[in-house]
């Protein structure tokens, strides 16, 4: 432990030279402004920017990529709070609270609770890299497939009602994100699924063009029906007193920002599609304990606090098994892992002990990097804020250019930019009937997995489904599951029979 | 102040949008599609490899994973990419393996060779506390008990997977093959425990061998690593096999030849590179460069032997 605080303010003597400072500096504004982009993320970010690394010191050229990764996770939230369009799988739930708050005219609390949500989040999770690594590490690999497997059921089961409406309508949807999940090339035989002999298919649906259509162009189309004169209003404007959130505001987001720091740091730590489990289950479990669960979905501040700062604390922990292991659970870790090794540095096990001034260093720059960040995006809340002033006529059809713009840079492709727009007018009749889209994206991201955890658990047992059972991590997961699902039945049976002693 | 705004919006959206028209190559940054997960042996070569050529070819090399069906999404789409230098696929083994099991788009005839950079030999790894001590043991626990040793691959009819079925049948046992989607999930899955041996080649795995969490079982290899002059080949312990993994670079079929001697020259020049033959030292690869034309008899080669050794275990 000591020694942990030792190395680490060796450490701060690294991050803080002048060169280090600046290239902190300069990854946190890039990073702020491709997580504000929609379409862009932090992995097309990170590899367009490596080759200008060349030249740079490896802690240096380290520090400035996680500077964007963790930078991008700051400003992911935006355009979902300002226009409802999720640029990335983490800021999906932002969408629901984030942008009704948005609408009321509270984008300023809303944007800068994310910033300070994040900070907070951001400095925690430090704590937990730097104290806490090498045996998280050791905890992440006792995840097997079958525990893989049944921490989706549990996720899947969980978290699709995660607003809290109507379970069958949620669960229908997700079913609906299932089967839109097995388009493509089954993961264990390689056979062709779902593609009706088309090429673009066989890489299966991109879920950043479904996020888009489902949330941000299907809310243009719930505008677009509305009477013309609503488009010629605009968004309520905040005052500037009301643009940073109140004391109160702050009281309230308080503990989910540390709930969800918790819950974020240890969904981290499993590989794949940890900041969507992160971030639906920090928003499930606020909705769940709040005095006031009836606000959420039409604005709730904590609705925004928790999942932003589950999202920015899970990704500090995806950093562990980068630098303890050498092997990158999601892809943004798995290109600053290209960048550690262009720099002359072997991942792996061994990283720490032959490299310790570059993890210790890098350590240190993140910490000063989430401060720069949070000074950097506070003066930031006014101006966007503002972008709501713009009419709605004006607004909407921008909105749609945003989209198309930034969907066809994340992959080049038309044929996404169609799946998109197939997925918004989806969207906007799942509305008219009160069908949620986020059952439906988390079912999209977690069902390939499941799937493939699935057959691989049974390949491994040669067929025996006990295997679930005889692990305790799967055991206790499945049991869970069972629980939730069973204890509102239990419920529902006592009340109809007290009901029926009062009659009797 | 609204003016403004649009004014920002309106040259963000050109930036965005902007076609790019080639003029002399490359005029915007080439991309590799790796058909595997990041973290494998192909994905951290080529990474390497990406970062030195950029400075000789003037533009960025750009990885983009393309995981999924045991390496057929990414060479689908590598397959159908426009011929214009800017969609490369890295050529590793299973492309002219996995045309022979299953019915894919594409075969090694559907690219251009560019350059050969690594080959490697094929190697099973175990935890360093697994209860065979030897090759020996292995085997005979696998006489015993056929089918109940797991053995992780990085995906099936991968080339790795390919090493394992063609050693169960050199040694005259059998395993139950589990895939994963690359080099970076199976070792994971073999550090935890969840298989009892993993079917690799290097880089995937090497750095925890040095770090004493996981050991070379069985060496597929002609001669000793320089790495790890005592581990013995399977062959000087009496089973005659050898079986490893290239790894080069191919282009769609038809791409102008200036263009891919222009690529060629810039990855010959990363090869050369002192940080990537550093990467490559480090990583344990084995560095073996073969131009165009070499390159792709030795396509043709691999493509002939694995249809007949694939007719074979089929049999």
């Amino acid at each position: 432990m000591f020694e942990s605080v030792q190395q680490l303010a060796s450490g701060f003597t690294i991050a803080t030279t002048f060169y280090n400072l600046f290239y902190c500096l300069i990854g946190a504004i890039v990073g702020t402004l491709i997580g504000v982009l929609p379409g862009i993320g932090p992995i097309a970010g990170i590899a367009l920017l490596i080759p200008a690394t060349f030249g740079l010191h490896p802690t240096s050229a380290i520090i400035m990529l996680a500077g964007i990764y963790y930078g991008a996770m700051y400003g992911g939230s935006t355009t979902s709070i300002l226009l409802n369009v999720p640029g990335e799988t983490a800021s999906v739930i932002t969408c629901i609270d984030g942008y009704q708050m948005a609408q009321k005219g509270r984008a300023g609390p809303a944007l800068a609770i994310c910033a300070i949500g994040s900070f907070i989040a951001g400095t925690i999770g430090l704590f937990g890299l730097v104290f806490l690594a090498p045996p998280l590490a050791e905890a992440a690999l006792a995840f097997g497939p079958p525990e893989y497997f049944s921490l989706m059921v549990f996720g899947f089961i969980v978290l699709s009602n995660v607003t809290g409406t109507s379970l069958t309508k949620s669960l229908m949807m997700a079913i609906v994100g299932l089967i839109i999940g097995t388009i493509g090339l089954d993961p264990v035989t390689g056979d062709a699924r779902f593609t009706f002999g088309s090429v673009s298919f066989l890489g299966g649906i991109e879920f950043v063009a479904v996020a888009i259509g489902l949330f941000g162009i299907a809310e243009v189309l719930t505008n677009v029906e509305k009477p013309l004169e609503m488009l010629e209003q605009r968004v309520i404007v905040p005052r500037l007193r009301e643009l940073y959130p109140s004391l109160q505001d702050l009281k309230k987001s308080i503990t989910p920002i540390l709930r969800g720091t918790g819950i974020g740091f240890g969904v981290g730590l499993v590989p794949g599609p940890a900041p969507v489990i992160a971030t639906y289950s920090s928003y499930m479990i606020e909705r769940k304990i709040s005095k006031h669960p009836e606000e959420f979905g039409k604005g709730a501040i904590e609705g925004v606090a928790g999942p932003e700062s589950a999202n920015n604390s899970a990704s500090q922990s995806a950093f562990i098994p980068l630098f303890v292991l050498g092997i990158p659970f999601a892809p943004p870790t798995a290109i600053l892992l290209g960048a550690l090794l262009i720099h002359g540095v072997t991942p792996g096990p061994l990283l720490i002990s032959q490299h310790p001034e570059l993890f210790w260093g890098v350590i240190a720059s993140m910490y000063i990097g989430n401060f720069i960040l949070l000074i950097l995006n506070l003066p930031f809340v006014p101006l966007f804020a503002n972008i709501l002033r713009i009419p709605k006529k004006i607004l909407l059809p921008l909105i749609i250019l945003f989209c198309i713009t930034g969907q066809y840079t994340v992959n080049n492709s038309v044929f996404d930019i169609g799946i998109m727009l197939l997925f918004g007018a989806l969207g906007f009749l799942m509305r008219k009937w009160a069908y949620e889209g986020a059952p439906l994206l988390l079912a999209l991201v977690l069902g390939p997995r499941l799937e493939v955890a699935f057959r691989q658990s049974l390949m491994i047992s040669h067929g025996d489904f006990g295997f679930f059972i005889n692990r305790p991590i799967s055991m206790v997961f499945l049991l869970a599951t069972v629980l939730f699902l069973v204890i509102p039945l239990i419920r529902m049976t006592l009340k109809k029979q007290r009901r029926g002693e009062v009659k009797q | 102040m609204m003016k403004r705004f649009f004014t920002i919006l309106f040259v963000l959206s050109l930036i965005m949008v902007m076609p790019i028209h080639a003029v002399g190559f490359p005029t915007k940054e080439v991309q590799v599609i790796i058909p595997w997960a990041a973290g494998g042996a192909t994905d951290l070569i080529f990474r390497a490899l990406a970062a030195t050529t950029g400075k000789y070819l003037g533009k960025a090399v750009v990885i983009v994973n393309r995981p999924g069906g045991g390496s057929a999404v990414g060479y689908t789409e590598g397959a159908k990419a426009k011929p214009d230098g800017y969609m490369l696929t890295s050529g590793v083994t299973p492309l002219t393996i996995l045309p022979h099991q299953v019915t894919t788009a594409y075969t090694y005839k559907d690219f251009d060779p560019i350059i050969n950079v690594v080959s490697d030999p094929s190697m099973f790894l175990i935890r360093a506390d697994a209860p065979w001590k030897t090759l020996k043991e292995f085997l005979d626990f696998a006489k015993k008990n056929p089918e109940m040793i797991t053995v992780g691959n990085s995906g099936a009819g991968g080339g790795v997977h390919l090493v394992a079925l063609a050693f169960e049948k050199a040694a005259g046992v059998k395993f139950n093959h589990i895939p994963f989607s690359g080099g970076g999930p199976s070792v994971t899955a073999i550090l935890g425990g969840h298989i009892n041996a993993v079917s690799v080649s290097p880089p995937e795995g090497i750095s925890h061998v040095q770090a004493g969490k996981l050991k070379i079982l069985a060496l597929f290899a002609e001669k000793r690593l320089e790495m790890f002059p005592n581990v013995l080949t399977v062959k000087e312990q009496g089973i005659d096999f050898a079986m490893g993994m290239w790894r080069g670079l191919v282009t769609p079929k038809g791409t102008p030849p200036d263009v891919i001697k222009k690529l060629h020259d810039a990855f010959k020049q990363g090869m050369d590179d002192p940080v990537f033959k550093k990467n490559a030292m480090d990583m344990a690869v084995n560095l073996s460069y073969l131009g165009p034309e070499a390159f792709g008899k030795l396509m043709a080669r691999e493509d002939e032997f694995f249809g007949k050794l694939i007719k074979e275990i089929k049999k």
